[in-house]
């Protein structure tokens, strides 16, 4: 039993030793011990060889020490500890003092039993580090102590706390006769209550003892009772206790008549909100942003102030490194919830979260995690385009080019200018990405900044361009396009390119791409050379996105041509015509 | 050295079930019957198994509490009828310990659990029953007279702690609130060691802690009443077979379950008359103002929302009603409707603030279990009751010797849970005794079965001038 000292009682003379007899150089070795295997576990984690060794070696001491004692009771000042009277341990520093570390909080003797090695010793090295950590205004050894419940160490203490405290004195009692007159007076009552039952009357005398109260039924609990408090009992330990604060809290907070608690609940919830995530509660997270945007809908809710504190927690939880931390929780499983029940919570973030949501969604492996991650930040960014179309101008190319093709896919036309400054972005995937949301938005403004990057220094852009070019059937382009196809540099392309850079000009330049199509598929040039097969093949498939009777006149007279490349190509664009 | 592999708390339960059942059988069916011969095998294999580990089984009865060898068995809502019911069979013969040793038959405890079942006879009931049982061929079972295995600490010591243990949580109320008052940091060591302590008291000597809460004027009601109500509220947690630290959890709140009235003006609280409408409407505020203020408590290792419950739900009955009033579907948790009954009790037998007379403590409890209008849990109000009897310690009562006296024990006996023992203070004329003197309602006539002593009234203790705390903490 673990119990504060009677302050009379010095906690020596509570021990009866024979001095003699004890194993003080046993103990002495065995606190030598516990000290390193506090220092141990102080520094090391659990599976750390030095701190299993200490713990492994304090164990066989305590082993060997039962062999002499049934227990060990020492007791302790400052800066020692004792057994009997002679020292087992002193320090030197207060700072690892394990003396110290009992003294301070007012321990002044503990009992080690058989048993604690082998059931509670890591629980027991546990107490006395989480005590070393403690902060001034929180807990101290006895309240950790308690909560331990540790049975095979027990400890007396002076109870500092209690210091001044006055007792509760009994007084003498009423010895005056006021007594026996209200005896007196009390005893009529009773017998003029009897009488009245005597002659038949039904008034009772208040407090009268009745048969009734006797009934056991009225106050013992029946097999079915204590079932039903069992049930209560369990329900009560398993119940979601934080969504029955938060109902108080929005039942008071839906009170427009009292502007200084809606405050006051409001800060509640800010403070509340990443307490919520910290701990998993995702849910009891989705359920304050549901309810605060319920009630911010509401006329005459919130004053001016209420809706501008409502605001700022819904864009505190969406800012950046809020989004960040809840995905880290996500990942680390601190947060733990279904997708639907993500779903449900990034629903109601704001323009804030876009940046860090989109990162993820371009990056996570996870299908389904990435499927609700595209839906949220597709219905933020539905919420908040502005915010998406600024998500173009950031340094991150991963973002920039996730927001380029969000904006693509959401027909963002506001993003058309973001859009065609990204076609000269550093990084050859935010222009492709550009690119890709250029064709999604078939907007002009950007098409004509499309037209430069066909010289971009990078092949993967240039092909896209001029494909985007050749979608949008930007007739524009078709002059930038015919220069390439008769400069040297496509000759030394590949053959993709080639082909990209052909159907583009047909597609842009139509009846007036005949001619030179037409000429580099079947004319000789000046050293009477055709052009090379990829090249013709190249002119052919260019052809065969012109629609009209010349184009197809001039793939018709390259059908029976020896280069087998050719006449394949030729075949297939005239299927294509068809 | 006990076997770390024996789980002595199932053992103990299952081993006084045992008895129980038993004792029941054997009450029912002649010796020779299946029934009873089966659960004497039953009881015997039990015995046996603890006997083969630790040599010997003893079962004590310690005051409301059962020892098996050194592990004190936890009650809970399953089991401390049946737990009542044997350490009544015990104590009605002066017996206080059952210690069985090694070698032990099965056949050695028909004799023994026969003789329990029969009336106690002669003024020394523990001297009589050995004396026949000297004479049964029973050797491995030796019985300890009550008074050898009382508590260690006797029931002086222990009013002692208890006094220090209130003393102590009422300062630290009275800190704590003072504190809320100014927006002060609260010391969170202070209150757990008050509510660790609270919960200790309640678990090693409930009946001296319940004594404590008859002191009425120890401190101003506002802080007597939260220990007051923590102190209950433990007690009816520790029926339902909370775990300690679900207790600390429930005592913790219920020492806050008024905290919000530190937010209200100390001349509503403090009003001495009734309040006006706009005063009780502002009183009604003090639920929701608990629970707002104590999230401006820190220190806790977690946001305490169990308290925060038990501050804001303690005033709504079980229908809802009550205050404050829900938009929101709701059901108090079972927490809150502990401290709800707890706070009822405590407050209806205060004299305080804006209220009436403080009502006796019987008929607080009948009003609160008769009266559907009130809006107790049922069931929890009946748990409260098997706590404190029907009449509860600190009920003032008049004997049908016509004597004056005061409950101080509640029989732990669910079946004789009116009849308490009591103080008796005064002769039948009225005259204070010198020494108030303790009598045992449940002792009956050997002759006829009939009580020796019965209560014909309970009384106020305002009408004969008396602190009845004066009686009971000396």
């Amino acid at each position: 039993m673990s119990e504060p000292l009677d302050p009379a009682t010095p906690p020596d003379e509570t021990l009866d030793w024979d001095e003699d007899q004890l194993p003080v150089e046993a103990v002495r070795s065995l606190f030598v011990t516990l000290g390193k295997a506090f220092r141990a576990f102080q520094l090391y984690d659990e599976n750390n060889p030095v701190r299993q060794r200490f713990v492994e070696t304090l164990k066989n001491e305590f082993v060997a020490l039962w062999q002499d004692m049934d227990k060990l009771v020492v007791s302790m000042d400052e800066d020692h500890i004792y057994l009997g009277g002679a020292e087992v341990y002193r320090s030197e520093s207060r700072n690892d003092s394990l003396a110290f570390l009992f003294f301070k909080d007012g321990v002044r003797e503990v009992t080690f039993l058989p048993g604690l090695e082998e059931n509670e010793l890591d629980q027991f090295l546990g107490v006395l580090q989480k005590a070393r950590k403690l902060v001034p205004e929180g807990d101290d050894l006895l309240t950790v102590l308690w909560e331990e419940e540790l049975v095979h160490f027990q400890y007396q203490y002076v109870d500092l706390l209690a210091e001044g405290v006055a007792l509760p004195e009994a007084g003498g009692g009423n010895s005056g006769e006021e007594l026996q007159a209200a005896l007196k007076a009390e005893d009529e009552e009773i017998a003029a209550a009897e009488e009245q039952g005597a002659a038949g009357a039904a008034a009772d005398t208040p407090q009268t003892v009745k048969q009734d109260d006797f009934n056991p039924t009225l106050y013992v609990l029946d097999p079915r009772d204590m079932e039903t408090l069992r049930a209560e009992l369990h329900k009560e330990m398993k119940r979601d206790i934080r969504t029955d604060v938060l109902k108080a809290l929005f039942d008071r907070l839906e009170e427009p008549t009292d502007r200084e608690r809606q405050s006051e609940v409001l800060g509640i919830l800010d403070t509340l909100l990443p307490n919520f995530l910290s701990r998993g509660g995702l849910i009891a997270a989705t359920n304050v942003l549901r309810e605060l945007r319920r009630l911010e809908q509401i006329q005459g809710m919130f004053d001016e102030e209420g809706l501008a504190k409502s605001r700022d927690i819904l864009e505190a939880i969406s800012a950046p490194e809020a989004i960040e931390e809840l995905i880290r929780a996500l990942y680390d499983g601190t947060i733990k919830v279904s997708s639907a029940q993500l779903g449900g919570f990034l629903q109601f973030l704001l323009g804030g979260a876009l940046a860090p949501l989109l990162r993820e969604s371009e990056t996570v492996e996870h299908r389904e995690l990435q499927g609700v991650l595209r839906k949220a930040v597709q219905g933020i960014a539905d919420r908040n385009r502005e915010a998406l179309v600024r998500l173009l101008g950031e340094d991150d190319p991963l973002l920039a080019s996730a927001a380029a093709r969000l904006a693509g896919e959401m027909q963002i036309t506001q993003a058309a200018p973001a859009l065609a400054k990204l076609l000269v972005h550093a990084d050859p995937r935010v222009r492709l990405a550009a690119i890709d949301a250029a064709i999604a938005l078939k907007a002009s403004t950007v098409a004509g900044a499309l037209e430069k990057t066909l010289e971009d220094t990078e092949r993967e852009v240039r092909i896209a361009a001029a494909r985007a070019l050749g979608e949008l059937r930007y007739l524009p382009a078709a002059r930038t396009l015919s220069g390439i196809i008769r400069g040297k540099r496509i000759r030394t392309a590949d053959v993709t390119e080639k082909l990209a850079v052909f159907e583009a000009y047909g597609q842009t330049a139509q009846g007036d791409g005949v001619g030179l199509l037409d000429q580099l598929l079947n004319k000789k040039g000046l050293l009477g050379n055709k052009e090379s097969s990829e090249i013709r093949a190249a002119a052919a498939l260019g052809l065969g996105r012109i629609a009209g009777p010349e184009a197809r006149a001039s793939l018709e007279r390259a059908t029976q041509d020896e280069d087998p490349v050719v006449r394949s190509n030729v075949n297939r664009a005239l299927r294509q015509e068809d | 050295m006990s076997d770390g592999a024996l789980n002595y708390q199932d053992l103990g339960r299952k081993l006084l079930t045992g008895f129980y059942g038993t004792l029941n059988a054997l009450k029912l069916y002649p010796v020779e019957n299946e029934t009873v011969q089966q659960a004497l095998t039953d009881l015997h294999n039990l015995v046996e198994r603890i006997v083969k580990v630790d040599g010997s089984a003893e079962i004590r009865v310690v005051g409301d509490f059962f020892f098996l060898n050194e592990t004190r068995l936890r009650l809970d809502v399953t089991n401390f009828a049946t737990f009542g019911s044997f350490a009544s069979a015990l104590t009605a013969h002066g017996i206080g310990g059952v210690e069985v040793v090694n070698g032990v038959q099965r056949a050695e405890w028909a004799p023994l659990l026969a003789m329990l079942l029969r009336p106690p006879a002669g003024e020394d009931p523990f001297a009589s029953f050995m004396e026949r049982f000297a004479q049964t061929p029973v050797e491995h079972i030796d019985l300890k007279p009550a008074t050898e295995v009382e508590d260690p600490k006797d029931d002086e010591e222990a009013l002692t702690a208890a006094k220090r243990t209130y003393a102590q949580s009422v300062k630290v109320a009275q800190e704590v609130m003072g504190d809320m008052r100014i927006g002060r940091a609260v010391n969170v060591r202070k209150v757990k060691r008050a509510v660790q302590g609270i919960v200790d008291q309640v678990l090693s000597n409930e009946s001296s802690m319940v004594t404590m809460t008859t002191l009425r004027d120890f401190d101003e009601y506002t802080f007597t009443h939260c220990v007051n109500v923590s102190i209950f509220s433990v007690i009816i947690g520790q029926r339902l077979g909370l775990e300690r630290m679900q207790l600390y959890e429930l005592g913790l709140g219920a020492l806050f379950h008024d905290i919000g009235k530190q937010r209200l003006p100390a001349e509503v609280i403090n009003k001495a008359g009734a309040l006006t409408d706009e005063e009780w409407a502002l009183l009604k505020e003090h639920p929701t103002e608990g629970l707002l203020l104590l999230f401006q408590m820190h220190g806790f290792t977690d946001v305490p929302y169990r308290q925060m419950l038990m501050a804001y739900e303690h005033h709504m009955k079980i229908d809802l009603t009550g205050y404050p009033a829900n938009t929101r579907e709701r059901e108090p948790t079972l927490f809150s409707r502990i401290v709800s009954v707890a706070d009822a009790f405590d407050a209806g037998t205060s004299v305080r603030s804006y209220q009436y007379e403080p009502w006796p403590p019987d008929a607080v409890l009948q009003e609160m279990r008769d009266n559907p209008n009130r809006g107790f849990d049922k069931l929890l109000v009946k748990v409260l009751i098997t706590a404190t009897g029907v009449y509860p310690v600190g009920t003032l009562v008049i004997l049908d010797t016509h004597e004056l006296a005061i409950v101080s024990h509640v029989n732990p006996n669910p079946d004789l849970l009116h009849r308490p023992k009591v103080r008796v203070i005064s002769d039948p004329v009225g005259l204070p005794l010198p020494e108030p003197k303790t009598i045992d309602l449940a002792a009956s006539d050997p002759s006829t079965g009939a009580p020796v002593h019965q209560i014909i009234k309970t009384t106020d203790p305002q009408k004969y001038g008396i602190r009845v705390s004066d009686y009971l903490i000396a």
